[in-house]
């Protein structure tokens, strides 16, 4: 804690620091400078990890660009804190920032407020889908227009003990039998740990599940459909899981965290959770390195399932000036580069959302775990894209716990989910 | 001469308006912090008002409507009425002999009436914090005092509110006892010496002298705190934010979401409108009682 309390300090007074030094408080309404050179800000989440890497990345920019001058400031960590702070910068017309990062989600949202420019000149529909994977295109292509650029993902994955289990389970039955054998055979330790808590990762989970047996959350027009067969299926599974003893009930208090620790204490067989926990569990002194496999998330029928799509894109700032939207569109060519990609993912271990990095020598020999999630990131599904995702986000999140508490059949938990979803989506959808 | 009433009346009249201008400042502020913010509310509450996509349109009491039939608005207010009897009824029965010890003459004593409202002193999210670990399943204190128990007691249904609760108790118990200790030296001495030469039992004593005449200060006490316990917020947001599947979620934390979590300002005020009449209700009911045992002295 209070590590990373001084972590936050330092890099708290070094962007002010950088802020001073760079835009010298000279800040006219066009963001230029005494000098007559722009300066152009990026608020983005703080990528941990060594500064340079990223700080060379941003200066070929300024390289390649002379006259602009790269601000970058930070954001809170919590996806939520850095929601509310662009809900209300955003709404209230703030000019003093050029590109933000947008989590999967925001986007749709952000497009419809009028907040995100529309980037499709720049970034053809088509062209992304060419170059990125298609979870994250579909996330940042609103009816048929670009308003972001993907930067970085995530997407949800099975772990899994090499050491207690033949292989990765394909199959919702095969996992929940290779749990309960490796339970029968080694006295103490858990099945299958996941998030289970009540906020948005159980959310995550009750997708995936959702995806896994068959189904989807789209409806026509955009409606957020929820009362379906595949809908009652999925909750009972997750249901069914803390019932037969493959899940403990304690993780209906689970966030990624708390999993992450039973799973990486050797405590548990199974877990779900996202990439960062692989390196985790691999470093030197950890109960279970070189016992641990990652694979796609099971299904119903035993193919690779659906991970649920998370990271970060890269979008501009609508109220800024035409001429300064143009310069912010070629920053975020510059940083969603195949090169940035391998920068981001050599130095920070993020994700890549470009394909064709994957493949490339230069991340299979530095990073070839992160080369080796490509059939997951291929699979990376977005949740309901609609601008109202935040809006019903929290229903959703109440009504899945209720299900996976036991409180209320799935039946019931939906059908109040749906029809609290459908008042507050209104006509607007 | 008739003049003299007809000045008297005069400066009357001015005095009134001498008395309205001194009033009207007080009568401003008031206005602009309470009841302007109050009647906005009412007046949202009346719209379909998202924020984000600038949709707004008037839907009368279409929103109230809603509320009627709003399941988790039942729940959220089934919650709050349940952890303020609970919390409030357990401070009561705890504050009284806390309060009764802190009144005995001992060695001490100043130390000890200053250490008890150390947790009062504590900010709520940092104490709410503290327990959250102390409540892990895993790691945490409690259940390692309860030797190899394993509730999960901020993950399970059931639980998690009276957890909560235990928090709210921990936190102004001493608070109660420090305004029940005010009512107790407040009871004239005279009447337990007359009490002891007749013979009273203690017991007897605490019966027919201290708790009829302590009975203002208990109901202040429960005032002040079932006005405080309807509205709680920090606490359960740090504890829960709501969960498990809405059990441990209150009237404020509801109005919370909807407003500023899903940006959904009209529905959210009526949240808000709701939480508000049910604490008028309250506080009137109260005042009531109170204003009764005055009348009774």
């Amino acid at each position: 804690m209070v590590r990373s309390f001084f972590v936050v300090l330092v890099l708290g007074v070094s962007v002010l620091s950088a802020g001073c030094r760079r835009g010298g408080g000279s800040g006219s309404e066009d963001g230029r400078d005494g000098a007559g050179s722009t300066r152009l800000v990026l608020k983005y989440q703080p990528l941990w990890g060594p500064p340079e890497p990223f700080r060379e990345l941003l200066a070929g920019f300024e390289r390649d660009n002379p006259g602009v001058t790269l601000v970058t400031e930070a954001l809170p960590n919590s996806s939520d804190l850095a929601h509310q702070f662009f809900l209300t910068s955003l709404e209230g017309g703030a000019k003093d920032f050029d590109v933000l990062v947008a989590d999967v989600v925001w986007v749709p949202e952000f497009a419809r407020a009028g907040w995100i420019a529309d980037l499709s000149a720049e970034f053809p529909p088509e062209r992304l889908r060419e170059e990125f994977l298609p979870g994250p295109v579909e996330a940042v292509v609103v009816e048929g227009r670009t308003y972001a650029v993907p930067w970085y993902l995530d997407v949800g994955v099975l772990y899994y003990r090499t050491d207690l289990v033949p292989r990765a389970p394909r199959t919702y039955a095969e996992l929940e039998r290779f749990a309960l054998d490796a339970k029968a055979k080694v006295p103490g330790i858990q099945g299958y740990v996941w998030q289970g808590r009540q906020y948005e990762g159980l959310s995550c989970n009750v997708f995936e599940a959702l995806w896994g047996h068959g189904g989807h959350a789209m409806g026509e027009n955009g409606r957020v459909l929820l009362e379906t067969e595949a809908g009652r299926e999925a909750l009972a599974y997750l249901r069914g899981l803390l019932v037969s003893g493959v899940s403990p009930e304690t993780v209906m208090g689970f966030g990624e965290e708390e999993a992450r620790r039973i799973f990486q204490e050797g405590r548990a067989v199974f877990m779900r959770n996202w990439p960062y926990a692989w390196s985790e569990a691999q470093k030197e002194g950890s109960p279970i390195r070189g016992k641990v496999g990652m694979a796609p998330l099971p299904t119903v029928s035993g193919e690779p399932g659906f991970g649920t799509l998370g990271g970060y894109q890269l979008a501009v700032n609508a109220h800024v000036s035409p001429e300064r939207r143009k310069l912010a569109a070629k920053l975020i060519s510059h940083l969603t580069s195949p090169e940035a990609n391998l920068v981001l993912a050599v130095h920070y271990a993020r994700n890549p959302p470009r394909a064709a990095v994957y493949d490339d020598a230069r991340l299979k020999e530095s990073s070839p775990f992160i080369a080796g999630l490509r059939e997951m990131a291929e699979r990376a599904k977005p949740r309901p894209v609609t601008p109202y995702y935040n809006l019903i986000s929290d229903v959703l999140q109440s009504e899945f716990s209720a299900a996976v508490a036991g409180l209320r059949s799935p039946e019931e938990s939906l059908k109040r989910a749906q029809k609290q979803v459908d008042h507050l989506m209104g006509e607007g959808r | 001469m008739t003049v003299g009433p007809g000045r008297a009346r005069g400066s009357l009249e001015r005095e009134r308006r001498q008395a309205y201008w001194l009033v009207a400042p007080a009568v401003l502020v008031l206005a602009a912090v309470a009841l302007y913010p109050i009647l906005a509310a009412v007046w949202l509450s009346l719209h379909r008002f998202i924020l984000v996509f600038g949709e707004r349109r008037f839907v009368g009491l279409g929103n109230y409507a809603y509320l009627l039939g709003d399941a988790r608005f039942w729940s959220a207010l089934g919650n709050t009425a349940y952890f303020t009897v609970v919390a409030v009824g357990v401070e009561l029965l705890l504050a009284v002999p806390l309060a009764l010890l802190l009144q005995r003459a001992f060695p001490g004593r100043g130390l000890l009436r200053a250490a008890v409202l150390v947790p009062w002193a504590i900010p709520t999210v940092v104490s709410a914090r503290l327990w959250a670990w102390m409540f892990n399943p895993d790691y945490g204190l409690i259940n390692r005092l309860l030797l190899g128990s394993d509730i999960n007691w901020l993950g399970a249904p059931g639980y998690a509110l009276h957890a909560a609760i235990l928090v709210d108790v921990w936190k102004t118990t001493p608070f109660v006892a420090l305004l029940v200790l005010a009512g107790l030296q407040g009871i004239p001495e005279d009447l337990y010496k007359a009490a002891r030469v007749d013979g009273a039992s203690p017991w007897r004593t605490f019966r027919s002298i201290t708790l009829p005449l302590l009975k203002p200060a208990l109901l202040l006490a429960v005032l002040f705190r079932s006005l405080d316990a309807f509205r709680v917020f920090d606490a359960i947001y740090v504890l829960t934010e709501g969960g498990p599947a809405n059990t441990t979620e209150t009237l404020s934390i509801y109005a919370y979401k909807t407003l500023m979590r899903s940006g959904d300002f009209g529905y959210g005020s009526t949240l808000s409108v709701a939480t508000f009449l049910c604490v008028v209700v309250l506080a009137a009911v109260w005042l009531r009682l109170l204003g009764r045992q005055e009348e009774a002295r």
